[in-house]
């Protein structure tokens, strides 16, 4: 295995369809924005550009078929280059890093861009379109009616009842996200909320309130990756990626992702997260004290409490205590989403592993201004998608 | 005039002595489904035969939500919508189950005891379209 370099990274800001940041731009002219910029930082012309591994979207773009790697390639020029789009619901940027990863520590190419883009629908994700007795999710949907957030709801009380939770604890990681985000030039949300503003917005699905759960944004991220060898000509001081995974669920897993499954004998989490952010520790030798900070997949604050005792950042049923301490703030011990995370930014989904990788790549060079986490030499990325997959990635410098 | 109720989706659940909804067991390993399967899932297991099981009965809420706001479609429900607590279920049988409470969010709480129950979940052309549901115990 070749040793990888980030060699650039590049962000379309995050907004929402006709306000003044993303306006009715399409998915391949924000996408566009960001290559531009991962290019520049790589230093890197679009002709050295190798291979392309893309996330890909089923809302918009893609020509209906999740060709987004094909639309970017089209936009900046066609070089014949090959093209990969990866589907993983909201996990697809992070598999299209893992891809492009892959290939260059196998050695098939040296520079390889990976871009997640996203024009998001507005409200709830439907998850299935099908009227169809046999797929399971049109049966959860007419049967019960279980939106997205509710799923998220039913984990937050089951850690209200665990570990005595209250709203008010899981209002403050929301205010602590929302202060991260002041300053971040690439946050759709750049403003502080206050605990009585998050505690006075409406329920989404109770417990959690609208400050609590991120909104669907349109954005994009793209990353430039090279070989060790390629990376010195471009820089002297790149990014390393220590290590790139990929996880699925296992059957041991009970949460209620469908209608029905086995009652478990013991505990109930996300097995695809934790498989995916384990074997990222086991692969790089890296363990969870050596982490200088992470940016997770905050779809609700519930999720930054339950997924760093889940991974052995933290001990179970402490997270509470740290975040009230501001142990997850930049400058805290425990560092949980510095770039202010999918609340502050909201989810532009198959973006989301690549602007998590320009995350850290920015915090590892000491390039995040009041967002910076000092001396960080180790950074954390994981996402969650939709079919039970889950990525995670270490970068050092 | 009493109305007439139709399951929202036929097959899926019955009430003739007891209501139960109608899924299967691996005959080999025993593991649960709902709706059939039709192979075990359990890749513990070597055994593929499936035969019919019946769920119902009482259980235990491992945890809740409320849908505060109403679910897009395929989701159907009666207008003006009214917010409700959606149960998971650990079925004295070994099922976990998913399925909205006939109790008003409030009433509902972490560990309490349930039984299943058909009941309506919305109206269409002057018919009730039946599902099951978790009641308080």
């Amino acid at each position: 295995m070749k040793e990888v370099a980030v060699l650039g990274v590049g962000l379309h800001r995050f907004g929402k369809t006709g306000d003044a940041i993303v306006g009715n731009k399409s998915v391949t002219e924000l996408c566009r924005g960001a290559v531009d910029m991962a290019l520049k930082d790589a230093g890197v012309s679009w002709r050295q550009i190798e291979a392309v591994t893309a996330a890909s979207s089923r809302f918009s773009g893609g020509k209906g078929w999740g060709l987004n790697g094909n639309d970017v390639v089209e936009d900046i020029g066609s070089t014949g280059i090959p093209v990969y789009n990866m589907s993983a619901g909201c996990a697809a940027g992070g598999n299209a890093f893992n891809v492009g990863y892959s290939m260059v520590a196998g050695g098939l190419y040296d520079v390889v861009l990976v871009v997640g883009g996203e024009v998001m629908p507005k409200g709830m994700i439907q998850t299935s379109g099908n009227e169809e007795v046999t797929d399971p999710e049109f049966l959860r949907q007419r049967c019960i009616g279980f939106p997205g957030p509710s799923f998220w709801a039913t984990l937050a009380r089951r850690r209200m009842h665990d570990y005595g939770t209250t709203e008010e604890q899981f209002a403050q990681v929301t205010v602590k996200a929302r202060k991260c985000s002041v300053g971040n030039p690439f946050a759709r949300f750049q403003k502080e909320v206050t605990l009585e503003e998050v505690l006075a917005s409406p329920y989404v699905s109770n417990p959690l309130r609208l400050f609590e759960i991120c909104p669907v944004s349109n954005g994009a991220a793209a990353a430039i990756i090279c070989s060790k060898e390629k990376a010195r000509q471009f820089t002297g001081k790149p990014v390393w990626v220590a290590t790139s995974t990929v996880a699925t669920m296992t059957f041991q897993d009970s949460l209620p992702r469908g209608l029905a499954g086995p009652a478990p004998s013991g505990a109930s989490f996300h097995t695809e997260a934790k498989g995916a952010v384990l074997k990222a520790f086991e692969r790089s030798g890296i363990s969870p004290k050596d982490v200088s900070f992470t940016e997770l997949q905050d779809n609700t604050c519930y999720y930054e409490l339950a997924f760093p005792e889940e991974w052995g950042l933290c001990q179970p049923g402490e997270a509470e205590r740290l975040v009230a301490a501001g142990e997850t703030t930049p400058t805290g011990r425990m560092p949980i989403n510095p770039s202010g995370g999918f609340v502050s930014f909201g989810e532009a989904t198959t973006a989301m592993g690549v602007f998590q990788i320009a995350e850290l790549t920015w915090q590892l060079r000491g390039q995040s201004g009041a967002r910076q986490v000092p001396g960080a030499k180790v950074g954390l990325a994981q996402t969650l998608g939709l079919g039970g997959n889950a990525t995670a990635a270490i970068l050092k410098r | 005039m009493a109305q007439s109720s139709e399951p929202c989706v036929p097959g899926l659940f019955s009430s003739d002595g007891g209501v139960k909804v109608l899924g299967s067991r691996c005959v080999t390993c025993g593991t649960p489904y709902f709706p059939k399967a039709t192979s075990c899932h359990n890749p513990a297991c070597s055994g593929s035969k499936m035969e019919p099981c019946e769920f119902g009965g009482r259980g235990k809420l491992w945890s809740y939500s409320v849908a505060d706001f109403p679910p897009p479609l395929p989701h159907k429900y009666d207008k003006p919508f009214k917010p409700y607590a959606i149960g998971v279920v650990d079925l004295e049988n070994g099922l976990r189950l998913v399925g909205q409470m006939v109790d008003p969010p409030e009433a509902v709480r972490v560990g309490a005891a349930v039984e299943l129950v058909i009941d309506t979940l919305y109206h269409e052309q002057d018919k009730a379209f039946t599902t099951w549901k978790f009641k308080l115990v």
